[in-house]
């Protein structure tokens, strides 16, 4: 309980000093809010010329958009003090961390929050609102838990990318910048249908790195799309699991990269 | 004469610098080319299931799009607004103060630092792009040597109207100091309607049409639409004038930003 009244705490700080900045912080958020629209207008205009993809719709592939978008914002937002981590250790800020009587990852993870990413949650909030309202979903006390915890899992998974590429800083000082294909690439991935691609990628983005587990299987569920595609109602309906499971193992990494801390600074 | 050739050696070293500035950045190249080539995977397995569900006959081929794509990637770091930070550091920072007490012209500069930034990119993350993607895909080659030729220039002009707006785009900072957010309305923008995410040629005719009066196609659509064949004789002529034109016009622009800016410089600190 101390732990989250501090973290709230931490939070205001944090959006109070972004809004110093008031100008500044309403045209980027703007510009984020202008980026994901051309993103999403782009996707409708391919529909625009041919009708579907793989036995999907505009609107369809608009609710996974709006699915991963608002997961990736939501996680860039929270989880910002992994995505920026590369600076604590260049500058060797870690030290700090390490001598406070909290936890390493608690620290790092209290330590930033990114209002400015509301743009972006917005603009995906509205696309999967949009993609709801054109598609015909029996919604449920079920599916409306089911699509909650999809969502938690998502951002769970993107911030475990966070995580992995943070701890990766503490043998490589710098963050390495590979982590984009799974985490942007992931956005661009996730916003298709899995069936388009082939089966050893496929394969790859379920078993080891799980993004189809917290997009594309959810969305079969909730479309009602399982039946014609063969997949396991099980599995799918456990799927959204894999993301809490892929920031446990990440939280593993991150405890075990700490202990091979050497500083830089001071 | 000599004078002129003087000049210009100056700002060749510059450009030098740029380029040799940039090969610091050798392990992050690599990470950039692994990326760049992730998302070309994807825009092609999206683009053949897209062209497997159609049956009516589209103004592109699935070859040509994928190549198409491998250009965009493999040109992607030429873009505008991926260097050019700096600018709107020195005139934040201050540094610019001293910048313009050297006998160098500031937008000439910059322009020359652009290029060489673009050049650095262009042998070393274009073109390994374009070669490893031969190995995968089935990339179109033009075989007229005037084509070759007419795509040269073309890509040349693109590289000099990128670097134009970028300079143009950054020296909002006079006015601004925080350029980040007109910066990301701009890429935005410029990413569009350049033609980088959908082919112009895939458009609905009413917003192609906007896309023809405005400048961005001069860097993706132009360039690569000569690329594939898709521009013949006059029409080539045509195009590349209308890069020359919005080069120009960007330069001059961006001129008489700067010349602005200057007059109301105020240098903080000391």
């Amino acid at each position: 309980m101390h732990h989250l009244s501090l973290y709230l705490h931490f939070v205001k700080l944090r959006i109070r000093s972004q809004m110093e900045y008031r100008l500044s912080f309403i045209v980027e958020l703007f510009a984020q809010a202008s980026i994901s629209v051309i993103d999403f207008f782009m996707i409708a205009l391919l529909f625009n010329r041919f009708k579907q993809l793989a036995g999907w719709s505009l609107w369809e592939v608009g609710f996974l958009y709006g699915m991963i978008g608002i997961c990736f914002a939501v996680a860039e937002m929270i989880g910002r003090g992994f995505d920026a981590f590369e600076k604590n250790i260049v500058r060797g800020d870690f030290d700090t961390i390490l001598i406070r009587p909290l936890g390493t990852f608690y620290q790092v993870f209290a330590n930033e929050f990114l209002l400015r990413r509301l743009g972006r949650i917005a603009q995906a909030l509205v696309v999967l609102l949009i993609a709801n309202s054109q598609l015909s979903v029996q919604w449920s006390l079920t599916k409306v838990g089911y699509l909650l915890i999809s969502l938690m899992s998502g951002t769970c998974f993107f911030i475990g990318l966070f995580v992995i590429a943070a701890t990766s800083c503490f043998w490589t000082v710098q963050s390495i910048e590979v982590i984009n294909i799974f985490t942007h690439g992931g956005v661009f991935m996730g916003s298709y249908p899995f069936s388009i691609y082939r089966w050893w990628f496929r394969h790859f983005f379920t078993f080891i790195v799980p993004l189809a587990c917290v997009n594309y299987f959810p969305a079969l569920f909730l479309l009602g799309k399982i039946e014609s595609l063969g997949v396991s109602p099980i599995g799918v309906q456990l799927a959204p699991f894999a993301g809490f499971l892929f920031l446990g193992i990440t939280m593993l990494f991150w405890r075990w990269g700490v202990l091979h801390y050497q500083s830089t600074g001071h | 004469m000599k004078s002129l050739y003087l000049t210009f050696h100056v700002y060749l070293a510059f450009a030098r610098k740029s380029f040799q500035k940039q090969m610091q950045y050798r392990v992050a190249n690599l990470a950039g080319l692994t990326t760049n080539f992730f998302f070309l995977l994807v825009q092609v397995f999206v683009y053949i299931a897209f062209y497997k569900a159609s049956t009516e006959p589209q103004p592109l081929s699935i070859d040509d799009i994928i190549t198409y794509f491998v250009l965009c990637q493999a040109s992607l770091m030429l873009m505008p607004l991926w260097g050019g930070r700096e600018i709107a550091d020195t005139i934040k920072n201050g540094s610019v103060a001293l910048q313009l007490t050297k006998p160098v012209d500031f937008q000439t500069y910059w322009f020359v630092d652009e290029c060489g930034r673009a050049y650095y990119y262009l042998f070393m993350r274009g073109l390994p792009t374009f070669l490893i993607s031969n190995l995968f895909f089935t990339v179109t080659i033009p075989q007229q040597p005037s084509v070759l030729l007419a795509f040269a220039v073309s890509m040349t002009l693109a590289i000099f109207m990128s670097a134009a707006i970028t300079i143009t785009i950054f020296s909002t900072a006079f006015w601004t100091l925080d350029t980040t957010g007109i910066s990301g309305i701009a890429a935005s923008v410029i990413t569009f309607f350049s033609g980088m995410l959908v082919p112009i040629a895939l458009w609905p005719e009413w917003l192609a049409h906007i896309a023809g009066w405005l400048p961005f196609g001069g860097l993706i659509d132009i360039p690569f639409s000569i690329y594939l064949g898709k521009l013949a004789g006059i029409e080539i002529w045509v195009a590349i004038g209308k890069q020359t034109a919005w080069c120009l016009f960007f330069m001059g622009f961006g001129r008489v930003l700067l010349s602005r800016g200057f007059s109301r410089l105020v240098i903080q600190g000391g």
